[in-house]
């Protein structure tokens, strides 16, 4: 590697780990990018064919960060945070509430996830690899590893970039692959 | 590495839930292929080529990128071929970088479909290949700007991400055009 790269750009020859992690510290850092600088009325804005909001979808990938680390990997509960937060049972909670909150507090809401899940998974790395158990239980009773837990929030991650990509063009034209190189989180 | 020498496992839902690396890999790659191709599929030339919102971007454009980018990593990259495969091979990317975007308003739905499945078939050959011979950690042919070829690894990881965020960019774009939505295929 050169210092030609961005911080967030995953490694060229690197471990399994190494790139895993890499690049969703990138999908990280480039739909952050994506969602920030807006407010409340850019945040909820939506294109005419979909429901989805910038607030939207900041909210929903926070929950996921933490489901996919404290519930499915660590096999633990959600952190309480979500618990006191009125969830009502519905799927598209996040959604919905997302594109009513203030903006600091999505954004808020969004980083303190994102920590909390690089901790986890960063902890189940270390004690038990990627081939070591989640604590997501197959109907036959093995456990899906660690591994395809961290693929499957890859996958969850690109996609969701994608519609932030299409919604943050309508609210203020603002296009783009990577963020730019001297822009950080 | 395990012992394991196909790359083409998968399962109708998705990568094995305990699988190898390259398992693993590949089958998370071959899911975002079918959810992306379900997207893109059965429209029309004209829905093929609508837009949505300001942005330019269609879902004929998509499957011609896309075709590209399997071709680029996973033919000119990976095995170090000389030059992009046809019809690629013609085009001077220098002076019409978004070549793919516009001339797909050109193609038929099926001429679309046919390049992109073309190029995954190419795809698929070289990299099971490619992994035969150095596993995950196999360098590429081709060294990127630092100097250091990636590893195959590395690659396919990208792709991954590249698929995803496309097939985010096809969600909107095929809701719009016909109301389908949904993460993926039906069973």
């Amino acid at each position: 590697m050169t210092d030609q790269y961005p911080p967030w750009e995953p490694p060229s020859a690197g471990t399994e780990t190494e790139h895993l992690l890499g690049s969703l510290d990138r999908l990280r850092a480039t739909f952050r990018w994506k969602a920030s600088d807006l407010d409340a009325a850019g945040l909820r804005h939506r294109m005419p064919s979909s429901s989805l909001t910038v607030g939207g979808l900041l909210k929903h990938l926070a929950a996921q960060e933490d489901y996919a680390s404290a519930v499915k990997v660590a096999g633990g509960r959600m952190p309480t945070v979500w618990g006191d937060d009125g969830w009502n049972g519905d799927d598209d909670w996040e959604f919905t509430t997302g594109a009513q909150d203030p903006p600091e507090e999505l954004y808020a809401v969004y980083d303190a996830a994102v920590d909390r899940s690089r901790a986890v998974i960063g902890a189940a790395i270390a004690d038990r690899g990627l081939d070591g158990a989640s604590g997501v239980t197959l109907d036959d009773g093995t456990r899906a590893s660690v591994r395809r837990i961290l693929f499957d929030l890859l996958e969850e991650y690109g996609r969701h970039t994608g519609h932030v990509d299409l919604v943050r063009e309508a609210v203020d034209g603002r296009t783009g692959e990577d963020p730019p190189a001297d822009w950080r989180p | 590495m395990t012992t394991d020498t196909s790359p083409e496992p998968t399962t109708p839902t998705g990568p094995l839930a305990v699988g190898s690396e390259i398992e693993t890999l590949i089958g998370g790659l071959e899911r975002n292929r079918r959810t992306f191709a379900w997207k893109c599929g059965g429209l029309g030339p004209e829905e093929m080529r609508r837009t949505l919102g300001p942005g330019s971007m269609t879902l004929g454009g998509l499957l011609k990128h896309l075709a590209l980018v399997e071709d680029e990593y996973f033919t000119r990259q990976l095995t170090g071929a000389p030059s992009l495969s046809p019809p690629f091979d013609l085009v001077d990317f220098d002076a019409d970088p978004d070549w793919e975007w516009r001339t797909a308003a050109d193609d038929s739905p099926e001429e679309l479909t046919a390049l992109w499945e073309s190029c995954v078939a190419r795809s698929r050959v070289n990299v099971a290949a490619v992994y035969a011979e150095g596993g995950p950690d196999a360098r590429s042919g081709l060294a990127w700007s630092d100097g250091e070829p990636p590893t195959l690894r590395r690659l396919v990881v990208d792709l991954i991400e590249e698929y995803a965020r496309h097939t985010g960019h096809a969600d909107l774009i095929r809701e719009s055009v016909d109301g389908l939505v949904g993460e993926g295929l039906p069973s």
